[in-house]
């Protein structure tokens, strides 16, 4: 609780804000879309953050995004494979992307910053070859299939509570349960402090960082595959530009140390929903300027991480 | 259409940049360093032709051209066939190269002029501060536009129409499709490039009833209140997908009655259409879109949307290769006296649809 405390603190204040500043903000539209969107990223997040707790980083999951949510519509409605058959060949794709990343940063010794920067330009190139810079999407078919992007469990007659954010609350609540209550995830977070410590006393450190890229790999293949059955159009050249960085960013206002050995995954799913709540709140507000967005995301976050650090240091000096 | 500034991409240009020595050295120089990288490289290709068949002549002496588009799209699929299809008829080589923003245009095109081709058409990404970069290579090479002109720099002939033209023209559908007025919110994919600024334009102008005037420019975030009509906002999603359809959510939450959407590159449309097709407001708020996406064509076929106006890049693509074979022989008359070859938009609804969809699946060998 202590850990996000700073980052609940955020989103309580922009929420509030924004219900009185932006128009209609409160509506059950909007709220569902804010859950929705949440959830799609959030995915992400919680990826990132299991690499980031091994004090790795992982810059591939904008293109693991674009790779199967490219991919996945190519295979269906260019290659004629059933949704089925397309979702598994992505649930394998993921995994060996995770376990070769894995491979060559624990057993080569590459450093994951390069190794996964190689696997940006990489996967990002393989979809442009293989999709022929063509836009994919479904047209007009398949509904049943992005039914799992797209609809929601309705509560009232506007407001429904989004697939997607329902399979992030699923996630989130599986990776905690791993994270805190299995002795896999305190080695995970044991290693993430001190590898050598860790790998001293016994802990197969390696097994256990490979495994940390498959969750993040296979996680972001899981968003990509979301945000397709969501949005139906998907460009390889841009789509998941940058969602590597938002990831990264969530996970760290969730109080992910980049030094590693330290996160939560409540706080990763409320750092997403920050950076989601601002976006909408800056096109809702209006005098906020969609043209400043980075400007306004960049300087809350920021403001966010040094009161969350001042807060922290505070709790410290008191104990 | 256009480039975008992509984190990848940057970062190799960075690499690259660095490891050219002129990170840091003012243009000029570095200008006169990318000179030394072409004639080694020329000197290489020169030696290596040499080495290997013993005559300096490339590939059977047949002309070679480029284009070199804004970014990458369907829309420019069409004009590479295009292209293509008056490289195979006229028996020269013809290359499409897409680059991702506009320093990898540059990149590109440096490139281009080191391999030594006889004449490249570029689409302009930034046409005031890009004229020298144009300059530069209508020096070396034949240069000519196409679909965005710059019409300060020393390129030939521009092949194209006029974006602001194409805009008014999206403004009379939007009239068409709420008569009665109401209130209208741009889609776009970015506000950078002259092409989308003068589009937008347009549309506003037309809609606001005022004097045509390509240079005037409204404020993104502004609305602009005319008689009938109200341009509420223009919103930019700087290419990515999901952050335009959060714009048409967030846009639909904000504006309860809105009248109509605009979608002006090409993916909009479709996009606007997905979260209205969400939201349960399909046919309420009218679309009118630009481009000819599928899924755009389909929806005007469907009446989900009530119009677009498609530019030609089929013509673009064949057209500039036509003229740069006709300037790489010595014949000027192509160019005509105001330097534009004009390849006029056209606008597109459910009357004209399947003649216009089949040739274009005709275009594209569909």
């Amino acid at each position: 609780m202590k850990k996000i405390k700073g980052i609940l603190i955020t989103l309580i204040v922009i929420y509030v804000a924004t219900a009185f500043l932006g128009e209609n903000f409160l509506g059950g539209y909007n709220q569902g879309k804010l859950l929705e969107r949440t959830g799609l990223y959030g995915l992400l997040g919680i990826g990132v953050a299991f690499v980031i707790i091994t004090g790795g980083i992982d810059l591939s999951i904008g293109s693991v995004v674009c790779l199967v949510g490219c991919g996945v519509p190519w295979l269906v409605m260019k290659q004629d494979w059933s949704p089925e058959a397309a979702v598994m060949m992505a649930i394998v794709v993921s995994m060996c992307i995770g376990l070769w990343h894995g491979f060559l940063i624990t057993k080569l010794k590459l450093q994951p910053f390069v190794v996964t920067l190689c696997s940006l330009l990489i996967y990002r190139g393989a979809t442009r070859g293989l999709a022929e810079d063509q836009s994919q999407g479904f047209g007009g078919d398949y509904e049943a299939f992005r039914s799992w992007g797209t609809e929601a469990i309705s509560v009232t007659s506007k407001f429904g509570i989004p697939y997607p954010f329902v399979i992030l609350i699923v996630v989130a609540a599986i990776a905690w349960v791993f994270l805190n209550k299995t002795i896999w995830g305190r080695y995970l977070i044991a290693l993430g402090n001190n590898e050598e410590a860790a790998r001293l006393s016994g802990i197969n450190t390696d097994r256990m960082v490979i495994l940390s890229y498959v969750i993040c790999s296979m996680l972001a293949a899981l968003g990509g595959l979301l945000f397709i059955l969501n949005g139906n159009s998907a460009q390889p050249s841009d789509f998941g530009n940058f969602y590597e960085l938002y990831a990264i960013a969530a996970a760290v206002l969730g109080g992910c140390s980049l030094r590693g050995g330290e996160g939560t995954i409540v706080g990763v799913v409320i750092g997403t929903a920050v950076m989601q709540l601002l976006k909408n709140m800056i096109n809702l507000v209006d005098w906020l300027k969609s043209h400043m967005e980075f400007l306004i995301v960049g300087v809350v976050l920021l403001v966010a991480v040094i009161a969350d650090e001042i807060i922290k240091q505070r709790v410290r000096r008191q104990r | 259409m256009g480039g975008k500034l992509s984190f990848e991409i940057e970062f190799v240009v960075c690499l690259r940049k660095r490891s050219g020595v002129f990170l840091l050295v003012p243009s000029r120089v570095a200008g006169f360093d990318s000179c030394i990288m072409k004639r080694l490289v020329a000197c290489t290709a020169a030696l290596g032709a040499f080495a290997f068949s013993g005559c300096g002549e490339k590939d059977g002496g047949k002309e070679s051209y480029a284009l070199v588009t804004t970014g990458v799209a369907s829309f420019w699929d069409i004009c590479k066939k295009g292209g293509e299809d008056a490289g195979e008829e006229l028996g020269v080589e013809v290359e499409v190269l897409m680059p991702s923003s506009g320093d990898d245009q540059r990149s590109k095109l440096e490139d281009l002029l080191a391999k030594g081709v006889d004449g490249i058409s570029v689409a302009a990404i930034d046409p005031v501060n890009q004229a020298g970069l144009y300059d530069e290579v209508a020096e070396e090479s034949i240069l000519i536009t196409m679909d965005t002109d710059a019409p300060t720099s020393k390129r030939q002939v521009y092949v194209g129409m006029d974006n602001y033209d194409a805009g008014w023209m999206c403004g009379e559908l939007v009239k068409e499709a709420i008569p009665e007025g109401g209130e209208v919110v741009l889609f776009i994919g970015r506000l950078e490039q002259d092409n989308a600024k003068r589009r937008r334009q347009g549309v506003i102008d037309c809609l606001l009833d005022r004097g045509k005037d390509p240079s005037r420019f409204d404020a993104p975030g502004q609305s602009q209140i005319g008689e009938k009509y109200t341009v509420l906002a223009t919103l930019t999603d700087q290419f990515d997908r999901a952050k335009g359809k959060a714009n048409v959510e967030d846009m639909l939450t904000k504006h309860e009655g809105v009248a109509a959407m605009v979608g002006l590159f090409a993916y909009n449309p479709p996009l606007i259409l997905e979260a209205l097709k969400q939201a349960g407001r399909i046919g309420e708020v009218k679309v009118v879109g630009f481009d000819e996406d599928e899924v755009t064509l389909q929806a005007i076929k469907d009446g989900t949307v009530h119009g677009t106006v498609v530019q030609d890049p089929y013509e673009y693509g064949n057209r500039s290769i036509r003229v740069l074979h006709a300037l790489v022989n010595g014949d000027t008359s192509v160019i005509p006296e105001n330097k534009i070859i004009d390849i006029p938009a056209r606008q597109i609804r459910k009357d004209n649809l399947e003649t216009f969809w089949t040739d274009l699946n005709f275009k594209l060998g569909k």
